[in-house]
């Protein structure tokens, strides 16, 4: 699949149902923009607002018909929106001939404004908007636009992994990396593969790409890669191939594990669930987790101690079990007097 | 071709849908001055007029004026409310209106095409849907403004996600200035204890979300993990507070920041092992022939969690606090999985 043509799409999304409020904000923001426009096709200004060319029709069928009560309460013509209805119905093109009320773009809520400019600030991670100052200034220009003080949310900058800059010029040049891998089983390999795209999760960056080593498309984890190098050689089509949406995705090998997690731990676990059963057992939620290999699976139950625990199959319960016993075994010089000693805390962190 | 006479026509439809009635209360209100009545709302307004009983109480339809109200006070909309100078305390004699002038987007806020392409980027950071439909919206906003962005950023998928259930109630919270319970489960202490605070800020770091909040109990700052609150984030009813400095969000994350620096653990790492390769990229300082890395961390439970993960690729060798705690949760998963069934 070639990246530069599918990647500057927005993904699909699954047509969501829109609520009253959110189509009182389209149509806020659609008078407005057919005023600044004065003629506009149908098809430009719902391309325009990421919208079906029916609901611009909707819409301006609605404006056209709205306005204010007026002195005697019966909405006269006058107190109406007007359009050209001969362009509107032969051609298709909007023309407001008369408005009432409002004439400008809505100001943005706090918590719009903020999750915008919480948006940003992640965003101020990329190498290449590194102490960028247009980016302040547009955060600047969004709390201007709030009707009310955004909400106090923050997002610290991350340091970007010093390969994601050159990671990200191949991806925007086409090119083909090469670059050491050790993967969760510990194998470690040089691998040549075709760069399709960049994706985060929260502090964690990864790459998508057609392995030429595996010959499929692969995930790999940047911060796993060492002696990363951009060829000159320019990355393969890959018509065929769909980039996944997610990170995760089941394969017909990998592994089902039933496991107990603690209630407050289980939306730690979302990216693995096998299913949607969910079954209480003393207090613990039982579930199903789908993983490519033990080797996975133990790094991930150590991570959550306390909270999870493999119930079957035995051979996954040994080894989580042979993983902790392995750590445990580096720390055995310490006897086991220290064990009823409490971790101080410094504070409520 | 004649227009179609709309005013009549769509009054006599039975029921008008809720954007037009939210749209048509918008309208009269930004249109109004010295502001409307209730009265006159119900009675002249389109998806209210219709219903309005001259004789009767009206009380189905008050409640609506209440509810598309607050919906529309959401979307961040100034809907004021003005007593009246004759009358004041007196619900009927109170006028609502929109003033044109904190409706509109300042002249001043104007963006090019690339500031929109950032934003759009920016919006797609959310994953969830609250985050998520919050910031479209916002997006929403400004393609009234008629600017095209460029072209999308090609190949990149820059994600945030919010897995913390107290979250939501968290925002919710820190935008009405309302004080909140629940129950935190500290690390090193045995149960879960109720905390009373006035939320003042909520921050990422180190990708783990933190609420920064006034802890009634004790009267002073804390800073609490999402991921340990436990159960519901309930507001304490009638207790509000006043709005904390503006940036206060940055200076916690500042703070934070500066806490990291002062924790620094000194690792062994198995050579050509994960935990070399991962934790080597942290390193501040290293030392290729012991094979031990020093890394900051700012939570030293957090941070042993993560070091746990790696189990025998990596030894803490200080703070002992530290090696402590890896150790122990070790030993916590050890003894949960050992065969035959132990208790746990």
């Amino acid at each position: 699949m070639n990246a530069n043509r599918r990647g500057g799409q927005r993904p699909p999304k699954a047509p969501r149902a829109q609520k009253a409020p959110d189509k009182l904000v389209f149509l806020l923001a659609l008078v407005p923009y057919l005023l600044e426009r004065q003629v506009v096709d149908v098809d430009e200004a719902a391309a325009h607002f990421g919208v079906s060319d029916e609901a611009i029709r909707d819409a301006v069928k609605l404006i056209a018909t709205s306005g204010l009560p007026g002195a005697t309460g019966t909405y006269q013509p006058n107190d109406l929106f007007d359009i050209d209805w001969d362009s509107f119905e032969d051609d298709d093109v909007i023309v407001i001939v008369h408005h009432v009320a409002i004439d400008d773009a809505p100001r943005l809520s706090a918590r719009e404004a903020a999750a915008l400019i919480a948006g940003l600030k992640y965003l101020t991670a990329l190498p290449e908007n590194a102490n960028s100052a247009s980016l302040a200034s547009l955060m600047a220009k969004l709390t201007a636009g709030a009707s009310a003080t955004p909400t106090r949310i923050g997002v610290a900058e991350t340091e970007a992994d010093a390969s994601l800059a050159r990671i990200r010029e191949a991806v925007a040049g086409g090119r083909q990396l090469e670059f050491d891998y050790r993967n969760a089983l510990g194998i470690a390999g040089r691998r040549r593969v075709d760069p399709l795209r960049v994706l985060s999760q929260d502090a964690d960056w990864y790459l998508q790409a057609y392995c030429h080593t595996r010959e499929d498309v692969r995930n790999f984890r940047v911060d796993r890669m060492s002696a990363l190098v951009v060829s000159e050689v320019p990355i393969d089509e890959h018509p065929d191939r769909v980039v996944p949406e997610t990170l995760f995705q089941g394969s017909d090998s990998d592994l089902d594990v039933v496991v107990d997690v603690a209630p407050a731990a289980l939306p730690l676990l979302a990216d693995y669930l096998a299913d949607s059963t969910v079954t209480e057992v003393d207090g613990h939620l039982r579930v199903t987790l789908r993983l490519a290999h033990v080797h996975g699976l133990k790094r991930l139950v150590a991570g959550l101690p306390g909270l999870v625990t493999v119930v079957a199959p035995p051979e996954a319960r040994a080894a989580v079990a042979g993983w902790a016993e392995a750590g445990l075994a580096g720390y055995a010089d310490a006897g086991s007097s220290v064990r009823d000693h409490e971790p101080t805390d410094p504070g409520d962190r | 071709m004649i227009a179609p006479v709309p005013g009549p026509e769509r009054r006599s439809e039975p029921s008008i849908p809720a954007e037009d009635r939210l749209f048509s209360l918008v309208l009269a209100l930004l249109a109004t001055e010295a502001g409307l009545l209730k009265s006159e709302i119900l009675s002249t307004v389109r998806g209210y007029a219709e219903r309005f009983d001259r004789s009767g109480a009206n009380v189905n339809l008050d409640r609506q004026f209440e509810r598309d109200k607050d919906q529309i006070r959401e979307l961040g909309i100034p809907l004021e409310t003005v007593e009246s100078p004759d009358r004041p305390g007196d619900n009927q004699s109170l006028r609502y209106r929109i003033p044109k002038g904190q409706y509109d987007l300042p002249d001043e806020v104007r963006f090019t095409p690339d500031e929109l392409t950032l934003l759009g980027l920016a919006a797609e950071v959310w994953r969830e849907a609250s985050l998520s439909e919050d910031s479209q919206r916002a997006l929403t906003k400004l393609r009234a403004l008629g600017i095209e962005p460029r072209e999308p950023v090609i190949g990149y998928a820059p994600r945030l996600r919010v897995r913390d259930a107290a979250f939501e109630p968290l925002r919710q919270a820190l935008d009405r200035r309302q004080s909140v319970r629940f129950d935190y489960f500290k690390p090193g202490e045995r149960a879960p204890r109720e905390r009373r605070v006035n939320p003042l800020a909520v921050v990422m770091h180190e990708g783990r979300w933190h609420l920064h909040a006034h802890d009634l109990a004790v009267d002073e700052p804390r800073t609490f993990l999402l991921s340990r609150i436990v159960g519901a984030v309930t507001p304490i009813a009638g207790s509000t507070f006043d709005a904390p400095p503006a940036g206060i969000q940055d200076r916690v994350i500042a703070d934070l920041a500066e806490l990291r620096m002062r924790n620094a653990a000194d690792l062994a790492v198995t050579a050509g092992s994960d935990a070399e390769v991962r934790l080597g990229k942290r390193a501040v300082e290293r030392d290729e022939d012991a094979g031990v890395i020093r890394l900051h961390y700012t939570d030293a439970a957090v941070f042993a969690d993560e070091l746990a993960a790696y189990g025998p690729e990596v030894r803490v060798l200080s703070p002992e606090t530290l090696r402590v705690a890896v150790r122990e949760r070790l030993r916590a998963v050890a003894d949960a999985h050992r065969e035959p069934e132990v208790s746990r």
